[in-house]
């Protein structure tokens, strides 16, 4: 058997092993099953309390909130950084603000979210977007200081300054430490979801969950955290794929070059 | 020469932009263009501080009790994840059977945000202090193990097999090579995990408690007291700055061999 067959039987395997575990202990009887409900069990019960249209259109909304707030810190993020890392006394002025703000974790930021943007959408996606916008912000940072200098020699010596300089050289340069900030960003995006939803919502992941527990239904509530598990790693995966294209088609034209 | 100068004026430059901009910030609000409410000025944020010091918010409860509610949480959870994930980690690292059985259920738990699991806990166990660690333990559990099953199993093959020709027992193999190796990343994983801890204290003191700092920013917004939740967010980023220097220390001082390597991926 060729080792990738192995890697995925025994995962697999893994993965059985933890399912019968958990179906195992729920029929025991050592805990109720209403609250410690079987796997199967309660994926069942789970979507019949939540069809399957209502539980796609939590998860379209949660999507949509990660994707809008993602999308601006990461542009801003980025725009901020190339500019501080590559105009010095913009760098300097902004760098020390930025080292203040950045250990406040993001989900500090809720209250004052409530206060500046209201209980409606806006709030819930500033709070994801400051957890995309510092990883971005940080990773692109760093890649612009640490361009190599001969890089940058060799494009002088080509002809280039000023801005060309950074749109031909710095900014391809940079490009692997941003995509490594755009993943941290899309996790942290993906891990302020569902307090960001505990903000007066009305739909989305964050909020089925959090209501299924007024209601008790424990069953809607672990249904809710394997989708958000699974949207996760779906849109993790996605990502790295466009990721890794993106920055290869960028080292193959280079290559060409 | 020209480095140190340059190192100064950005210093110089950093310090006057943020001065300029609270002054600025003041000014602004004295002459009623930012709304009070919503831009509590500095003068404002540091009547905020003195109040929270000595008077307490909700009155009587002081901020070092705030502060401490909220360290306590971060590190019993912190500790919980370092007792289970370490032996785990090693144990995983060194079984190639046990590293592949295991790399999907640890990829898809790494995957479920922590705060999913906040209806689940409260559902179990409550809205007590253990629920609190328990999560705070779950982000942390998942960072760490992966930080130390990959120290482990990517210590460099020359040195074990360099230790093999001089006939060094496994056990020692274990103790004298891979720990010694491994311990970096093991390191990078902590830093990380203990990032997570405050990230997750945030959202987890949202519910069930009025102390702690993530229940005193949420609690002062209620009561318009924006100051005091400003005074609680800044309190938040310093603790944490504090924690992540203490930590690099530590690292430097206990691992003189190796210096600085930036933790496994998130």
């Amino acid at each position: 058997m060729n080792p990738r067959a192995a890697d995925a039987l025994l995962g697999l395997g893994g993965i059985l092993i933890v399912l019968a575990g958990w179906e195992l202990v729920a029929r025991s009887g050592v805990v109720s099953q209403s609250v410690f409900p079987p796997p199967i069990h309660a994926m069942v019960i789970g979507l019949r309390k939540v069809p399957l249209p209502d539980l796609g259109g939590h998860v379209w909304i949660s999507l949509q909130r990660i994707a809008f707030g993602f999308s601006a810190g990461a542009l801003l993020g980025v725009v901020i950084a190339v500019a501080g890392g590559w105009y010095r006394v913009f760098g300097n002025l902004v760098r020390p603000v930025v080292e203040m703000l950045r250990p406040i974790p993001p989900l500090a930021w809720i209250p004052m979210a409530i206060v500046w943007f209201g209980l409606g959408e806006p709030s819930k996606v500033f709070v994801i977007f400051l957890g995309a916008f510092f990883p971005v912000l940080t990773n692109t940072w760093k890649g612009m200081s640490n361009i190599d200098a001969t890089l940058l020699r060799a494009g002088q010596t080509m002809g280039l300054s000023g801005p060309e300089l950074l749109i031909k050289v710095a900014i391809p340069a940079t490009l692997p430490d941003i995509a490594t900030g755009l993943r941290i960003g899309w996790g942290l995006a993906f891990g302020v979801l569902v307090a960001a939803e505990l903000i007066a919502a009305e739909s989305g992941l964050g909020y089925m969950i959090m209501h299924a527990r007024q209601l008790g239904e424990v069953e809607v509530i672990i249904l809710g955290i394997l989708v958000i598990g699974a949207a996760n790693l779906v849109t993790d995966w996605l990502l790295a794929r466009v990721l890794a294209n993106w920055l290869g088609k960028w080292q193959d034209t280079t290559r060409a070059e | 020469m020209r480095d140190d100068l340059s190192r100064h004026a950005a210093v110089l430059q950093g310090a006057g932009f943020i001065l300029a901009l609270l002054v600025a910030w003041e000014i602004t609000s004295a002459l009623g263009w930012l709304r009070p409410h919503s831009f509590p000025p500095p003068s404002r944020i540091a009547q905020g501080a003195w109040e929270l010091a000595v008077r307490g918010f909700p009155e009587g409860v002081r901020v070092w009790t705030h502060a401490l509610a909220t360290l306590r949480r971060i590190f019993s959870g912190f500790v919980l994840a370092m007792v289970l994930a370490i032996p785990s980690g090693i144990l995983i690292g060194a079984s190639q059977t046990l590293d592949r059985l295991t790399h999907p259920v640890i990829t898809f738990a790494r995957s479920v945000a922590t705060l999913s699991l906040l209806p689940l806990v409260i559902v179990w166990f409550g809205t007590g202090e253990l629920s609190k660690t328990l999560l705070i333990a779950y982000g942390c559990f998942w960072v760490m193990l992966s930080n130390v099953i990959a120290g482990v199993k990517y210590v460099d093959p020359t040195l074990i097999r360099a230790a093999r020709t001089m006939d060094t027992p496994g056990s020692e193999i274990f103790t004298r090579i891979v720990l010694p190796a491994a311990l970096p990343r093991i390191f990078a994983g902590a830093r990380t995990a203990l990032g997570v801890g405050f990230m997750v204290i945030v959202g987890a003191e949202m519910i069930g408690t009025i102390e702690g700092l993530g229940a005193l920013i949420m609690e002062a917004r209620t009561f318009y007291r924006t100051d005091v939740t400003i005074v609680g967010m800044m309190l938040l980023g310093v603790m944490g700055v504090v924690f992540a220097i203490g930590m690099e220390a530590l690292e430097r001082r206990l691992l003189p061999w190796h210096r600085g390597l930036s933790e496994v991926r998130r």
